[in-house]
């Protein structure tokens, strides 16, 4: 089965399987932004776990051979021209990506895969750290994984943004979690930045690696065995994920629940893990799977993309705020950042 | 199971279901205790847990319990009614939660409890940044099977150096129904100054689709009961990062408090509460002082011997 994963030119999207399940109200893929938008303070339809995770996921999207620097032009985007959705058009968008810092077994070189360990005291540095670098640029709507370190990172993130909208987990697990967590103040809600947890966006599974330290995987399996795990495209540890399987759940959610926000103008930011974020970034980028298995992801460094007209242009990393020179990535997020100045003047 | 029902103190707890311990001079109490938790079965399953769970009835067991409130949240810096809604720290709420930490950093943690709220789950894990111990805190996850799998750990050795972590929405804040939101100018315009002083006061009133203090409590206390105090009765030492509502409503049961005194209570935010169970008692010890501060304040000797260990580990 080939190791590439194939990216959307022009055509249909055929996602099967779980994808169905996370939205059910989404009959046609034009739906979908307008759909999600409005399920957004409701918190109804996001996030749900899949429950037959086990099925492969059957993305087909056709390739263009034609052109290399095809544009993507999303399927998704006839919400250009819809009218009566509630929010602005805005044809361009920040896509902010954070990988989390230090955690607690990174710090003890334990394989740590989706095992929920916390950030460690250089975790929460790089994290704020990482607010700093963002501090000016805008935010509505944050995507983590369900893992403690990934949220952790973009709550610690945010109490350096300038803006002062108020991030506030949404939560699906029951109704009863649904209801308890209502807001009732439209005003509060104005003011707030809803974060939706998603597994899909966890770090690859590690299956039977996790836990242990390198020295015992090496002794247990071999290390020739190890390093293959740790650096192919398509194999799996025992019980685990391939990068390509992390991929899979990870580009697929992107592609259905973060992208019609960007379409739709919301600013994202994406709070996430190596794996997840590479696989996403694969897409982004176009890379080819031999490129996104070198490709390395620094630690807390947060990474900008604009969205713009269906496409994803690179901007590198942010500086923070005091450092000389103002790098303005468009002359919507300059102006955005002047009037965060005014304000605190 | 009579012998185990005890009398209320004079004042009761009104329909509150929470039992109220016969006063501490009675000699029997230690056995009352005891016998009633020989006779729950259900202290014995405890699902998420990996860690054996060991009853024992030994009643020189002794067990530490710490119990913090976390720091300032967002909404809180807004005042706004915040219950059951989701809101993370702000900076400060973030420099409380590790302040507390080093004020716990000597105090033996084998299990962590707290709510389903990401402001009391970053408190305990930001606390436990400065724990001297060297076990690392590992979040339990059950909401599904695929959550269980994907989240195991295959080292024996490593499970032995975790402290899982367990999230349950009864310690949650006390829910706040139609209020959450609202900051306190509007509230007192939609329903009027005295009925929101009402709500916010009493044991027993809900705010519109909300909780009373006295629902909190019920479901606060019963998870205490059947999940948290099997722990310590083991001689697990457990460590509770919950909410003003869920917290005092433990503390009423540990302290034995009535209702009247547990409406008048304040948890200070960010600073730790340690209780030591011992023989089915709950003693109360205030506030650790930080390591570094002027004083020895031992407060058993199992926990003087722990930290005299902890000071010749570290460098």
């Amino acid at each position: 089965m080939a190791a590439e994963v194939y990216y959307q030119a022009i055509g249909t999207v055929q996602s099967h399987s779980h994808l169905n399940n996370l939205n059910r109200h989404q009959k046609h893929q034009n739906n979908i932004v307008r759909l999600v938008a409005r399920d957004f303070i409701s918190g109804n339809g996001l996030s749900r776990r899949s429950t037959n995770r086990s099925g492969r996921r059957n993305c087909t999207v056709i390739r263009s051979l034609a052109s290399q620097t095809s544009v993507v032009d999303p399927v998704l985007s006839p919400s250009r021209s819809n009218a009566g959705d509630s929010n602005k058009k805005s044809n361009e968008a920040a896509l902010i990506l954070i990988r989390h810092g230090e955690s607690l077994w990174n710090e003890k070189n334990l394989f740590t895969g989706c095992v929920d360990v916390p950030l460690s005291k250089k975790g929460i540095d790089e994290a704020i750290e990482a607010g700093k670098r963002i501090s000016s640029i805008p935010v509505d709507v944050i995507f983590t994984s369900a893992l403690i370190r990934a949220q952790m990172t973009a709550m610690l993130a945010m109490t350096q943004h300038r803006r002062g909208k108020v991030p506030i987990m949404l939560h699906n697990e029951s109704e009863r979690a649904r209801s308890w967590s209502q807001v009732f103040s439209e005003d509060t809600k104005k003011q707030s930045i809803p974060v939706i947890a998603a597994w899909q966006l966890n770090e690859r599974m590690y299956g039977e690696l996790q836990g242990l330290n390198k020295q015992e995987t090496a002794d247990r399996y071999g290390k020739e065995q190890v390093h293959e795990w740790r650096r192919s495209y398509d194999i799996p540890p025992p019980n685990g994920e391939s990068l390509e399987m992390c991929a899979q759940r990870a580009v697929a959610y992107f592609r259905d629940q973060i992208e019609p926000q960007l379409l739709s103008g919301k600013n994202v930011m994406i709070s996430a893990h190596g794996n997840s974020l590479r696989s996403i970034i694969m897409y982004l980028d176009k890379l080819t799977s031999q490129e996104v298995i070198s490709l390395e992801l620094s630690t807390g460094i947060p990474m900008l993309y604009i969205f713009k007209e269906g496409r994803y242009i690179r901007r590198g990393s942010p500086t923070r705020p005091s450092e000389a020179g103002v790098y303005a990535y468009t002359k919507r997020l300059a102006l955005y950042k002047q009037k965060l100045d005014d304000m605190f003047q | 199971m009579m012998a185990a029902t005890f009398k209320c103190q004079p004042t009761g707890l009104h329909g509150s279901g929470i039992d109220a311990a016969a006063p501490r001079s009675s000699g029997n109490f230690g056995r009352f205790y005891s016998m009633r938790f020989a006779c729950n079965t259900r202290c014995n399953t405890l699902r998420h847990v990996h860690t054996p769970l060991s009853i024992s009835h030994d009643s020189s067991t002794e067990s530490s319990l710490i119990l913090i409130r976390h720091g300032e949240s967002l909404w809180n810096e807004k005042n706004l009614f915040t219950g059951c809604c989701d809101v993370p720290l702000t900076q400060r709420g973030v420099e409380e939660a590790i302040e507390a930490g080093k004020r716990i950093s000597f105090i033996p943690v084998d299990m962590i409890f707290t709510s389903a709220l990401i402001r009391a789950q970053m408190t305990a894990m930001l606390a436990m940044t400065q724990h001297l111990q060297k076990k690392i805190p590992i979040i339990i996850h059950n909401e599904n099977e695929e959550a269980t799998t994907w989240t195991r750990v295959y080292s024996e050795k490593t499970t032995k150096q975790s402290i899982p972590v367990i999230t349950a929405w009864e310690l949650n804040e006390r829910m706040y129904g139609e209020l959450q939101g609202l900051n306190k100018q509007e509230t007192a315009e939609r329903y009027g100054k005295e009925k929101v002083h009402e709500w916010r006061r009493s044991f027993d009133i809900p705010p519109p689709k909300g909780e009373s203090l006295e629902m909190c409590s019920k479901r606060a206390v019963s998870y205490f009961k059947d999940f948290i105090e099997p722990q310590l009765k083991s001689g697990k030492h457990v460590m509770v990062a919950a909410h003003g509502n869920s917290l005092r409503s433990i503390m009423m049961y540990l302290d034995r408090l009535t209702s009247q005194e547990v409406t008048t209570l304040e948890l200070s935010t960010g600073v730790p509460l340690l209780y030591i169970y011992k023989e089915g008692k709950y003693m109360s010890r205030g506030s650790p002082v930080g390591p570094t501060e002027a004083g020895v304040y031992a407060y058993t000797q199992s926990l003087a011997v722990y930290r005299q260990q902890l000071d010749e580990m570290s460098p």
